[in-house]
């Protein structure tokens, strides 16, 4: 899933892919303690949405050892599977496997809007949990100076000025794995100029809401054809703004593009605390290995 | 003889209408205190001392690894109220708790008052202790406050006024009833004569109301009722052990606890033993580390999932911090009227806000003469003293409500009422005046029961305002008569 | 102890609702307060009577002093450590070692200050009087002024050691309630005794090998005597044999008493009955197989002679009480302390599910 250092010349945007697609996604985790473990309570965030953007078809849950599942919706609308395994256990597998068939845009053309379609009192206090401060995303002098770099002037048009902040990540930030980890906050990643897809999606988030422009962290996957033999995938973290007249648009700074029908989405939250794939405590000694693996194939 | 010398000076003293009048309430224990020499006097509070000691009713100080007791100081001379007095305090708090239950209940569900535009929405939204994974949750007999220890002073004219709500944890129950017990043996035949209304049946009190909010599966059978604490190191966990004791439940902690299948257990030697109700003296983010503050070790993990389940209860219930926030404090009133259609019986102190633009405007210009509280501090920290604050204590301040001007709100200071309290200065011991406040304690269940008086806390040192125990106050036994004198 | 026990982790739901409950938790803070506690003073016993038996031998080479100290060494701490700190097994070095070393856990100060925070995890469970006896030996213990008279009077001060764990269980008698939580008290107490006791007489005989020359004479007889001591059973055991002692006797008297209450069979006995008080079960009803050993090796001492047990061998029988016993322990942590770590060296630490960073 490594997007730079690639061909083309990076300049260009690529179109986006408006052809519907039949998806298939497995994400497997799996834990290996370094002794038997007990007394483990979870939740997972895997599942993927049904929303006018895709529908997912298949949902298959699996747990190794077996334990019961519950689910409820969170708070974000989020569907959490939540399991606890009580006996001692060696390792643990959590696995979700789904069939995800993704629609073409049907909304129409962005329309332009203004800063001034951003001061609506009631769009301040419906999306107030994506226009502030969150765990992950302080929006503190360094996202400030940032913000201001990367949108020097005025807003003029939302969508716009969010494409714009992205060319901003693009140009200024290198994707680097392994640079980071799964704890990095947003003004650490404005020092260390690299990060993953998580990162750039904090990243953006924080000059974002700076701006005033109410935006989510989306946790999903998507189709990528271009895989190099003996890649890894993972899942994948991208943005959506919420543009006036209408609605969530997603934007992915890690690819540079605005998200297309390669794009499943899982969760939206105000950042990574929101929407964690898998986490929980346990007890007994710590864990020798965690190992994810990712695939997303096209149904044919 | 001992309260001669007493100076009311130019503040609303309690026991003293001026120099030489004593307010009719007070009769009985003038009398009474002016009888007592200074040997007889150290005798009784050297008696006392001891006693608190002895049961326990310390609070834990740890400076180092032996983990020092202290008592909380305590003051003999009673704060007396009489009953005229009393009923409207007592109505004040019932209306007041009642409005707030109604508002929490609100807030996690319609949230009515905030698309009626009551309360700017954003202050609830933006409230640190909010907790959006409690939003259409129904809570047994759908009560969110069950205790509540609300703080009430006293201004130069003697009226009541509204300090802040306590309903998250409130503490110093035990104290109450320790102080009675204290002031019995002290004085028993000043207690007889004085016709003072108990305070006993406030363990008896909770209790039930603990076992009221038990689990609708549960049905009509005996729920268990647990206290858990967040452990021995917990300062107040003498508090904690004490009103376990007094209402003869089990106290935990975190890791007695276990969930198996959504449901709440006891590690015991017999196996495990069901908990149906859980009153809890942790914080909502150290009670699960699967949903709230991953590193707690205090909590156990899956209970919020057996919340959730509607297979325990939890007293109070989680998410009520919104309403223990000092921003939210400013729109009681409202609060109030919007539920009740009724106003406020106790009054709030005069409060601005510092992210409304006029008040703060008006906050910055007079930092030197305003007392400023962080929203959601307690114990007295966070708070500057505007009037005794040293410059660079102003500045900080600035700033900080500068960067955040949500967490900030400003207040006149009140120069609370006095009681004669026992001074050690440099002039000798006696009778000094001493600032006070009172906090009573509401239980809400089926009936709403508040304790005739509830806690007075005194600051001990001259001059001071400040009464929590980490910050040098102390405490007096608080006399609710039958009659008015 | 080799293999894993069956996880507990399904430990039998009660639809008991009532509040007598004992907690776990509870339950092991007042078994170790109590084992700590007799720990200590065993060991200052034991420490106080060797150091009046030197005095009788104050010509020891290096040689005889290592081989007299060494299994006491052994019975209340660790030979490496002790080696790592000390080049020396002398009487100062090993009683300093096991007195004050807190890098010891078996020293008295380690002892008393393990049995001191077992207290004060269930502070509210035990008297006033009692947290303030172990409080006030424990600071003690901390105090210059206790280094002072260890070194200008040992004797003084182990005496005083004895006086705070007889206090403090004689305040236990008297003012913790009967129920669940005396019982593990005293089991506490029993099973410690009992294996104190065995330690005692096995120092004596694994060890220090009477040479045929030794036998009967001087040196052998103030050592038996010692024995005796140590388990505070000199004049118990002279009202009861009015002729010398003999070893024979002496360990005939320490195993099978059942007038002398630190002798091996009096301990299991009243182990026995607390036991089945906690487990309300029957006698001769036993819960596990462990328990049912050690009710076979109560039966046992009712009927075993000491010559059976001098044939099959002293130091054995010994080994194979304090086999029975430590199994018992382990019985009554599973049986009611709950949920043993599953991987019994690791310590039972909560944990947070490794969290996988998006890429």
């Amino acid at each position: 899933m490594i997007p730079q250092s690639d061909t083309t010349s990076s300049s260009s945007v690529e179109p986006p892919w408006i052809e519907p697609l039949l998806l298939t996604i497995s994400h497997l985790t799996r834990y290996t303690y370094e002794g038997p473990v007990q007394d483990s309570f979870n939740e997972a965030r895997l599942q993927p949405v049904t929303d006018q953007l895709q529908q997912c078809r298949e949902f298959r849950f699996r747990l190794d050892p077996d334990a019961q599942v519950w689910d409820y919706p969170d708070f974000y609308s989020n569907c959490v599977h939540y399991f606890d395994v009580q006996n001692p256990h060696e390792s643990l597998e959590v696995e979700a496997v789904s069939v995800v068939q993704t629609l073409p845009e049907s909304r129409g053309p962005v329309p332009e809007a203004g800063p001034e379609s951003l001061l609506d009192p009631r769009l301040q206090e419906q999306y107030f949990d994506f226009l502030h401060s969150s765990e992950f995303v302080s929006l503190g002098a360094d996202v400030w100076r940032e913000a201001v770099d990367a949108l020097p002037g005025s807003l003029r048009d939302v969508w716009s000025d969010t494409v714009a902040i992205g060319e901003h990540i693009h140009r200024n930030y290198k994707y680097s794995p392994l640079s980071t980890n799964v704890n990095t906050r947003a003004f650490e990643v404005i020092k260390r100029k690299q990060g993953v897809c998580q990162d750039f999606a904090h990243l953006m988030l924080g000059l974002l809401r700076t701006h005033g422009i109410p935006s989510r962290y989306v946790s999903g996957y998507f189709l990528n054809p271009r895989k190099f033999p003996g890649e890894i995938e993972a899942s994948h973290a991208w943005v959506e703004v919420f543009l006036p007249g209408f609605g969530w648009k997603g934007y992915d700074p890690t690819h540079r593009r605005q998200t297309d029908s390669r794009y499943v989405k899982i969760a939206v939250g105000r950042d990574y605390a929101d929407i964690r794939p898998v986490g929980g405590t346990f007890r007994g000694k710590g864990t020798r290995e965690m190992v994810v693996e990712v695939s997303v194939q096209r149904v044919s | 003889m001992l309260l001669d010398r007493y100076e009311p000076e130019d503040f609303f003293d309690e026991m003293f209408a001026d120099k030489a009048t004593v307010r009719p309430h007070y009769g009985k224990i003038a009398d009474r205190f002016q009888t007592l020499d200074q040997a007889e006097h150290r005798r009784k509070q050297t008696a006392v001392d001891l006693a608190f000691m002895r049961s326990g009713v310390t609070f834990t100080v740890y400076n180092d690894d032996q983990g020092t007791e202290r008592i909380f100081p305590f003051d003999l001379v009673p704060r007396v109220i009489p009953d005229s007095e009393w009923q409207k305090i007592e109505k004040g708090l019932i209306q007041r708790i009642t409005a707030l239950n109604l508002f929490l209940h609100d807030i996690y569900h319609g949230q009515k008052i905030l698309k009626d535009r009551v309360i700017p929405p954003h202050y609830i939204l933006g409230a640190k202790h909010f907790r959006r994974e409690f939003m259409g949750f129904n809570v047994p007999k759908d009560i969110y406050i069950h205790i509540c220890g609300t703080d009430l002073i006293r201004d130069r004219c003697g009226n009541y006024l509204v300090l802040e709500d306590n309903l998250r944890c409130p503490s110093g129950a035990s104290y109450m009833l320790e102080n009675r017990a204290a002031l019995k043996r002290a004085f028993p035949d000043l207690y007889r004569s004085a016709r003072v209304q108990p305070v006993d049946n406030y363990a008896t009190e909770l209790r039930k109301l603990l076992q009221h909010v038990s689990p609708p599966s549960l049905g009509t059978s005996q729920p268990n009722v647990v206290l858990m604490t967040p452990g021995v190191f917990n300062s107040a966990y003498f508090e904690h052990a004490f009103l376990a004791r007094q209402m003869g439940i089990p106290i935990v902690e975190g890791r007695d606890l276990v969930v198996r299948d959504a449901k709440v257990y006891m590690r015991t030697t017999s196996g495990l033993v069901p908990v149906d109700v859980i009153y809890r003296r942790i914080d909502d983010d150290f009670l699960d580390p699967t949903v709230f503050r991953p590193d707690s070790l205090l909590g156990v993990p899956g209970l919020v999932h057996a919340y959730r389940s509607g297979n325990v209860s939890l007293a109070n219930s989680i998410g009520t911090g919104v309403a223990d926030d000092k921003v939210v404090y400013y729109f009681v009133p409202k609060i109030i009227k919007y539920y009740l259609g009724e106003e406020p019986i106790l009054p709030n102190v005069g409060t601005f806000l510092a992210s409304e633009p006029e008040d703060r405007g008006f906050i910055m210009e007079n930092l030197g003469k305003l007392v400023v509280k962080s929203a959601n501090e307690a114990g007295g920290y966070g708070m500057l003293m505007g009037p005794w604050a040293s410059k660079e204590e102003i500045e900080s301040f600035r700033e900080q409500i500068r960067a955040n001007p949500r967490n900030f709100i400003a207040q006149h200071p009140i120069s609370l009422s006095r009681h004669p309290t026992w001074c050690h200065g440099d002039s000798g011991e006696g009778f000094e005046g001493r600032h006070v406040d009172l906090r009573p304690y509401i239980l809400f269940g089926e009936k709403t029961t508040v304790t005739p008086g509830g806690l007075t806390r005194v600051a001990l040192r001259k001059g001071s305002l400040v009464v929590n125990s980490s910050q040098g106050g102390g405490s007096k036994d608080t006399w609710v008569l039958y009659g008015d004198s | 102890m080799n293999d894993l026990p069956t996880p507990t982790a399904q430990k039998p739901i009660t639809e008991r609702r009532d509040s007598q409950v004992m907690l776990s938790r509870v339950a092991n803070s007042l078994y170790w307060m109590s084992r700590y506690i007799e720990r200590s003073e065993n060991v200052a016993r034991l420490l106080d009577v060797n150091l009046q038996l030197m005095l009788d031998f104050a010509d020891f080479n290096d040689q005889q002093l290592k081989e007299h100290w060494l299994p006491i060494l052994c019975s209340a701490g660790d030979e490496e450590t002790f080696f790592s700190f000390y080049d020396r097994a002398d009487s100062e070095n090993v009683t300093e070692f096991l007195t004050f070393r807190e890098e010891n856990p078996n020293s008295i100060i380690s002892c008393l200050f393990t049995a001191r925070e077992n207290a004060r995890q269930v502070r509210d469970q035990i008297s006033l009087e009692m947290f303030e006896s172990l409080n006030e030996c424990y600071l003690f213990l901390k105090s210059r002024n206790a280094r002072e008279i260890w070194q200008t009077g040992a004797h003084d001060f182990y005496e005083q050691i004895k006086k705070y764990s007889h206090l403090f269980q004689g305040l236990t008698a008297s003012t913790f309630t009967r129920s669940e939580g005396y019982e593990f008290i005293n089991i506490g107490k029993f099973l410690e005794r009992a294996d104190k006791t065995t330690r005692i007489l096995d120092i004596k005989y694994h060890i220090l090998l009477p040479s045929v020359a030794d036998i009967g004479g001087a040196v052998d007889a103030a050592q038996w005597q010692a024995i005796l001591r140590s388990a505070s059973a000199l004049e118990a055991y002279r009202r009861f044999h009015v002729e010398d002692i003999l070893p024979k006797k002496v360990a005939e008297f320490l195993i099978f008493s059942t007038t002398f209450p630190r002798s091996i069979r009096a301990c299991m006995q009243r182990l026995d009955d607390e036991l089945h008080r906690l487990s309300g079960k029957e006698r001769r009803e036993y819960r596990s197989p462990e328990e049912r050993a050690f009710g076979k090796l109560l039966s046992d001492l009712n009927f075993l002679t000491i010559d059976e047990i001098q044939t099959s061998g002293l130091h054995e029988f010994l080994q194979g009480v304090q086999t029975v016993l430590d199994r018992l322990d382990d019985h009554i942590y599973r049986e009611y302390m709950f949920h043993p770590p599953v991987d019994i060296q690791a310590e039972i630490l909560l944990h947070q599910q490794q969290m996988q960073q998006q890429q």
